[in-house]
C-alpha cells in the first residue's frame, strides 16, 4: 500500500502542477476601459473611435449600432433583426451598417474583453464572423470568470491564427479604440444597448432595434429622397 | 468470503490500478473544466482540434460542462477504490458493484462522446481521447469485481478480530 500512496502522490503532484500552471498563466488581458489621452477633445475622439462597416461605403443611408457583446438585447438584435436589416438594406446597397462598441462593464464584466476580441479578429480580417459567433454563443461565455481561453477557441474555430489572436487578446491592444468607442457613445447620448442610429444626409435619428422600426424609417427616408429627386 | 482468521486479505491489485488511473483521469478532466470555466489560457492541444470540440455545443449538457461530469465521475471512482482498499472493505461486494457500475457508465458515456467527435463534430480533442482510453482501462481493471460479486462478502460486516 505504501508504494501505491507514493504513486498517487506523484500523480497528484504532477496533476496539480500542470493544472495550476495552466490556470496561473491565463494571461494579462485588458478587460476594462482605459484612460486615453485626448479623448475629451471631440476631434481627437472622432479620430480614435472606429466603427466597423459592412456594405457599400457610398450607400445613402448609414445604420449605426452601439452594441455590447454581453447584452442579451444586443444578441436578440444580432441574431434576429440584423440579418433582416442586412438582407433588406445592406445587401441591396441602400444602406451600410456600422458597429461601434459600447460595453457596459458594470453590468457585463466580459463585454470589454469581447469587444477587444472582436477587434483582434478584425486584425485577421474576420471581424463579422467573429462578431456573429460571439453573439450566437453569448450564453456560453457571459458567465465565465475569465473567457480568454474560450475567445481564443472561437478564433481557432474560425481558422484564425490562434497564437497571434492570443497575443492580441492577452495585451492592451484595441483597448484604446474600444474605450474611444465607448466615449463616443457617451458623447452622442447613448444610454443603453443596442442603440440604433440612422444617418441620412447629415441627419441622425435614433430608432427602435426591431426590424419593423428600422424598415419603416429607412423606407420613409428613401421614399422622401425619391420624391425630392 | 470473510477471512475468519482475522488477517485482512491483501489489497486487491485491480483496485490499486483503478485508484491510479482515476486520479490521472481526474486531472485530465480538471484541466478541461478549468478551461471551460475560463480559468486558463487557450487550450494546449498538440494533436487534434481541441478548440473545435471544446467550443462545440456538445461540450456541455445543458449548463453543465461535460468535463465537470468527468471530474465528478473520476472523483467518485477514486474515492471508491481507496475505500475498497481499506482492510475491512477489500472483499466488499458493494464497493465492487459500485466500481463496476461506475466504470461501465463511464465507458458508455465516453463512447457516446467519442461518437460525437467522430461523426458529428468531426474533430478530435486529445484530452477527450485520453479520457476515453483511461476510462476503458478503468473498466477492464474493474472486471475482477465480477468474481468478487459472485463469491465475496458484502464488505459491510464487522471485521473479525
Amino acid at each position: 500500500m505504501k508504494r501505491l500512496y507514493i504513486v498517487l502522490a506523484v500523480v497528484a503532484a504532477v496533476g496539480i502542477g500542470a493544472v495550476g500552471y495552466s490556470v496561473s498563466s491565463g494571461g494579462s488581458a485588458v478587460t476594462a476601459p482605459i484612460a486615453v489621452d485626448g479623448i475629451d477633445d471631440l476631434e481627437r475622439l472622432v479620430e480614435l473611435a472606429q466603427g466597423v462597416t459592412k456594405g457599400d461605403e457610398n450607400a445613402p443611408v448609414t445604420i449605426i449600432e452601439f452594441g455590447d457583446f454581453q447584452c442579451p438585447a444586443c444578441q436578440q438584435f444580432a441574431t434576429q433583426h440584423k440579418p433582416q436589416v442586412e438582407l433588406a438594406f445592406v445587401e441591396s446597397g441602400k444602406a451600410k451598417f456600422v458597429y461601434y462598441d459600447w460595453p457596459i462593464t458594470t453590468a457585463h464584466p466580459n463585454s470589454f474583453l469581447a469587444a477587444r476580441a472582436s477587434r483582434c479578429a478584425a486584425d485577421q480580417n474576420r471581424y463579422w464572423e467573429y462578431h456573429d459567433n460571439l453573439y450566437r454563443n453569448q450564453v456560453r461565455w457571459a458567465a465565465s470568470t475569465s473567457p480568454v481561453g474560450t475567445f481564443v477557441d472561437y478564433a481557432g474555430t474560425l481558422g484564425l491564427d490562434e497564437g497571434a489572436f492570443e497575443d492580441c487578446l492577452n495585451s492592451d491592444e484595441h483597448a484604446a479604440l474600444v474605450s474611444a468607442n465607448l466615449e463616443l457613445g457617451n458623447q452622442l447620448g447613448v444610454g443603453g444597448t443596442p442603440t440604433i442610429l440612422i444617418e441620412h444626409n447629415g441627419t441622425v435619428r435614433q430608432v427602435g432595434y426591431d426590424f419593423a422600426s428600422i424598415q419603416e424609417y429607412i423606407d420613409g427616408l428613401l421614399a422622401g429622397s425619391a420624391d425630392g429627386a | 468470503m470473510t477471512d475468519m482468521s482475522g488477517a485482512a486479505p491483501p489489497p486487491p491489485l485491480n483496485r490499486m490500478l483503478v485508484s491510479v488511473l482515476s486520479l490521472i483521469g481526474f486531472f485530465v478532466a480538471l484541466y478541461l473544466w478549468a478551461h471551460n470555466s475560463g480559468l486558463t489560457g487557450p487550450i494546449v492541444c498538440g494533436v487534434g482540434d481541441c478548440a473545435t470540440v471544446q467550443s462545440s455545443p456538445y461540450a456541455r449538457i445543458g449548463p453543465i460542462p461535460v468535463s465537470a461530469i468527468g471530474v465528478a465521475g473520476y472523483t467518485a471512482l477514486f474515492a471508491l477504490s481507496l475505500v475498497g482498499l481499506q482492510p475491512s472493505r477489500r472483499e466488499s461486494r458493494l464497493i465492487g458493484g459500485l466500481l463496476l457500475a461506475g466504470a461501465a457508465f463511464g465507458v458508455a458515456f465516453s463512447a457516446y462522446l467519442t461518437y460525437l467527435e467522430a461523426a458529428v463534430i468531426r474533430a478530435w480533442c486529445q484530452y477527450c481521447v485520453a479520457s476515453a482510453i483511461i476510462i476503458t482501462l478503468v473498466f477492464f481493471a474493474t472486471l475482477p469485481e465480477v468474481t468478487r460479486l459472485r463469491g465475496g462478502s458484502s464488505g459491510l460486516e464487522p471485521r473479525a478480530t
